[in-house]
């Protein structure tokens, strides 16, 4: 029982008072984080490094993976009440989250978030204390021709994404893929698109884009409906007599969606690069494809909830995998981290675990407290966030302008993505309006990049022959999962309908 | 091709040169510093990233062994390679309180985009160190040293993997096989995680990168370093020849330096030399170079500036006879 002594090692190590403080912290800030839009985890992180430089390792790695993870849980308050998401990798938790609200479900659907970001982020600990050697294997068999089916295999889940009116979802996924070709060309280092700007050397990045377009967009489009005019808890209501407490219903409904959104989040976060963003995007479009009522997504279902908020928990922790086995940060969060390990003189890489394992299994180990932690912060603090909908819309709504704003700026100090989050806002609001999909557009934006880039590193390698995709076995895997994914998915959803139908005849 | 590197041993000086250092004031100073004046340090990049960390190791130096009298500001102003917080340190034009430090992206950015500013424009200081490049092969391959890579680039088709292209990870092994006389195709990846992820998946044949972030899969085996491109290997690396060494010295590396705004006045200038000649003795840095595998390569006053304007020609060069740039 090796890891069970080194777990019990990392815990009496992860038990001290200080520690505890440090997560506790974490874990307080990685809420808050969270919470305000466009400022992401990285962002977060990257500013409270400095603040780590004398600090003992231990207890500020526990600190700063709180950070990373409790924003994951902070990021979808906002989504379900608001609209507007915390972060990107809850963009599609208000896919659902936001109609729950409407209806009156707010308190079940954020108590429910935090039983789903529970259950996600335990799972993947849980996954990192057993597997991590087998999925450091994972994470080392990917290269450009894998992360290129990867990204078609992602781009597949704009299908789903696109909704009722395809031809207005094909234009907006369009727009986010010729979005995702300016900046500088990664293979000649020639300008695309950047007009001279130094700003737009690295492209348009999503997340301004997706704050704009689902946090803005969604804003503007209330007031246009006059949601000012009404009087507070009107829209979203919350009060008293509204049940807090998810019904049994809710748990048993969605157990089989935890189990799946865990498991798919976590692979999808093992993978370098890839990132808690499409793993939450990923689970969603395949639990709707599995519902037996894939018409109530997006009208409030709670499995549309549930899938992307153990998805995008269960990937970050999926992410720490790669960093800890092999040294390679799998996302922009875990490369702070990365530097931070640097920064203390510390080696990552595969002897890592082995030459420190005080500092990785008592990260480990912290990342169980941290999230029991964070999910009793979530059910205490929630009475205290739904006070946000109690505040007239015409109040909210410009404080929301000027979070979304400073948010944005926070992250890179960058007037122009500023100007972007206001034009996409705008864009968004007209997206709403004439039916088209924000969401399309988003996955777009961050998935055609990464397919190009990769299709034409895997040209470079292969000198132009296709047959590279043939050749490598795990490439040859994910094209084998992908045609079972197409085949397979509608199929069930046929049978699941069928079944659903012929209960309903039978009852 | 000229030699640009002047090495430093500092580890062996440092614990002679700390102890004096303490009591020590700078005795040039009659008008600057003025205590009153607060220094204006600008980062041109996020907390966390290199520029960031050696901008607060000297600043803690500073403080540490009171080397500057007035109160030190330290602000990050990130955005756009760098062009952001050189564009604020520009402007503070004829200022001998406004001070940065300088990283790659100081040379590659003016390259890139419509800056109103070149690196010749500012005011040198010192050039305190390089950052340099190790070539290495996944660790399962033949290929045991430099010499059988580059008798087997000669005759086979090969690829390299490294982070962008208007970079010195394309430019150091482009200039490296002209001098060893082999081929090889670049692939250009976004961030070293990315190129070293498809090195281990057996995508390349080799790649080049900064050794700090991979050190771990070298000491594992997962990797092997093959030649580093500065003046001398790191300790971190014994037994990697450079690539002097072999025999095709290339004299390209990125500077990390200090500089000043443009046309700072001279007694700012010679302040901060004698300064930077007391910073790069003391241990602090020493540890500084050695944790983060940096070359010791210090340079003063205009003879940094030369360096400067030299390797932002050579680089230009390079570039545009590739078509990189136009």
């Amino acid at each position: 029982m090796d890891i069970f002594s080194d777990l019990v090692m990392g815990l009496s190590i992860a038990i001290t008072p200080i520690n505890m403080l440090y997560l506790l912290i974490g874990a307080m800030v990685g809420m808050v984080v969270g919470v305000i839009p466009g400022f992401g985890p990285s962002a977060g992180l990257a500013i409270l490094l400095p603040v780590t430089f004398g600090m003992d390792p231990v207890g500020a790695i526990m600190m700063l993976a709180a950070i990373y993870y409790g924003s994951m849980y902070g990021g979808t308050i906002t989504s379900i009440l608001l609209n507007t998401p915390g972060e990107s990798a809850t963009v599609a938790s208000t896919f659902d989250g936001y109609p729950l609200a409407k209806k009156g479900r707010a308190g079940p659907a954020l108590v429910m978030q935090a039983v789903a970001s529970f259950v996600g982020g335990t799972v993947g600990v849980l996954m990192i204390t057993l597997l991590a050697p087998m999925f450091s294997q994972v994470s080392r068999s990917f290269g450009p021709p894998e992360y290129f089916l990867l990204a078609c295999m992602g781009l597949l889940t704009l299908i789903v994404m696109i909704g009722s009116n395809w031809k207005l979802g094909v234009i907006s996924a369009l727009i986010g893929l010729a979005l995702g070709t300016v900046g500088v060309d990664l293979e000649t280092g020639q300008g695309r698109y950047t007009f001279g700007s130094a700003e737009l050397i690295g492209g348009i990045y999503f997340i301004p884009i997706a704050i704009g377009l689902f946090g803005l967009g969604e804003l503007f489009y209330a007031f246009y409906s006059g949601m000012h005019r009404v009087g507070a808890g009107s829209v979203v209501q919350y009060n008293k007599e509204s049940r807090f407490w998810p019904t049994a219903h809710d748990f048993v409904s969605t157990r089989w969606t935890m189990v799946r959104g865990s498991l798919l989040g976590f692979v999808v976060g093992v993978i370098p690069g890839a990132g808690a963003t499409i793993a939450s995007l990923m689970a969603y479009s395949t639990e709707r494809s599995l519902s037996k009522h894939p018409e109530r997504f997006g009208t409030g279902e709670m499995a549309g909830l549930v899938a992307p908020e153990t998805a995008n928990n269960a990937a970050s922790s999926g992410a720490m995998i790669p960093l800890l086995t092999l040294g390679i940060p799998g996302s922009a969060s875990t490369a702070v981290l990365l530097a931070a390990f640097l920064m203390w003189g510390l080696r990552p890489g595969p002897l890592f675990m082995d030459q420190n394992p005080e500092m990785a299994w008592g990260l480990i180990a912290s990342m169980y407290l941290g999230n029991m932690v964070l999910l009793l912060i979530n059910i205490f603090a929630i009475p205290l966030f739904v006070q946000i909908i109690k505040v007239p819309y015409r109040i909210l709504g410009p404080c929301i302008v000027v979070i979304c704003a400073l948010g944005t700026f926070t992250v890179h100090a960058s007037f122009v993505e500023l100007y972007l989050m206001f034009a996409a806002g705008i864009v968004g609001f007209f997206m709403r309006m004439y039916g088209f999909s924000p969401a399309a557009l988003v996955l777009a934006l961050v998935l055609g990049p990464l397919a190009e880039e990769a299709l034409r590193q895997t040209m470079t390698i292969s000198r132009g022959s296709f047959g590279i995709f043939l050749d490598r076995p795990a490439s040859l895997w994910i094209i084998g999962v992908t045609i079972a994914l197409i085949v397979l998915l509608p199929m069930m959803g046929k049978m699941g309908a069928k079944a659903a139908k012929a209960k309903n005849a039978g009852a | 091709m000229t030699k640009l590197h002047h090495s430093f041993k500092a580890g062996a000086l440092a614990l002679v040169a700390a102890a004096p250092l303490a009591v020590a004031t700078p005795a040039i100073a009659q008008e600057y510093p003025d205590p009153a004046q607060t220094l204006d340090w600008t980062i041109a990049f996020g907390p966390g990233g290199g520029n960031d960390i050696m901008a607060r190791t000297i600043v803690d130096i500073l403080n540490t062994y009171d080397l500057y009298p007035g109160d030190i500001s330290i602000e990050n102003r990130a955005g756009g390679s760098g062009a952001v917080g050189w564009g604020y340190l520009f402007g503070q034009s004829g200022s001998g309180y406004g001070i940065s430090t300088t990283s790659g992206s100081f040379v590659t950015t003016p390259l890139q985009a419509d800056t109103p500013w070149q690196p010749a424009d500012f005011t040198p200081v010192a050039l305190l160190a390089t950052d340099d490049l190790v070539l290495v092969v996944n660790g399962s391959s033949d290929i045991q040293n430099i010499d059988q890579f580059i008798e087997f680039a000669q005759s086979n088709p090969i690829t390299i993997a490294g982070t962008g292209t208007v970079n010195v990870d394309f430019i150091v092994p482009t200039l490296f096989a002209q001098a060893a006389g082999f081929e090889f195709e670049y692939v250009s990846f976004n961030s070293m995680a990315d190129q070293t992820t498809a090195l281990l998946s057996q995508s390349v044949d080799a790649m080049v990168g900064n050794p700090g972030e991979i050190l771990g899969l070298i000491d594992s085996g997962d990797l092997r370093a093959l030649v580093y491109s500065g003046a001398s290997t790191p300790a971190a690396l014994d037994g990697v020849p450079t690539m002097g060494d072999v025999g095709h010295d290339i004299g390209v590396s990125m500077p990390r330096g200090l500089i000043l705004p443009p046309d700072a006045p001279a007694e700012a200038q010679a302040f901060w030399i004698e300064t930077m000649q007391r910073v790069v003795e003391t241990p602090e840095w020493a540890a500084y170079i050695e944790n983060n595998t940096l070359t010791p390569t210090v340079l003063y006053g205009d003879e940094f500036r030369t360096f400067l304007t030299r390797t932002a020609n050579g680089f230009e060069e390079v570039l545009r006879s590739l078509g990189a740039i136009q």
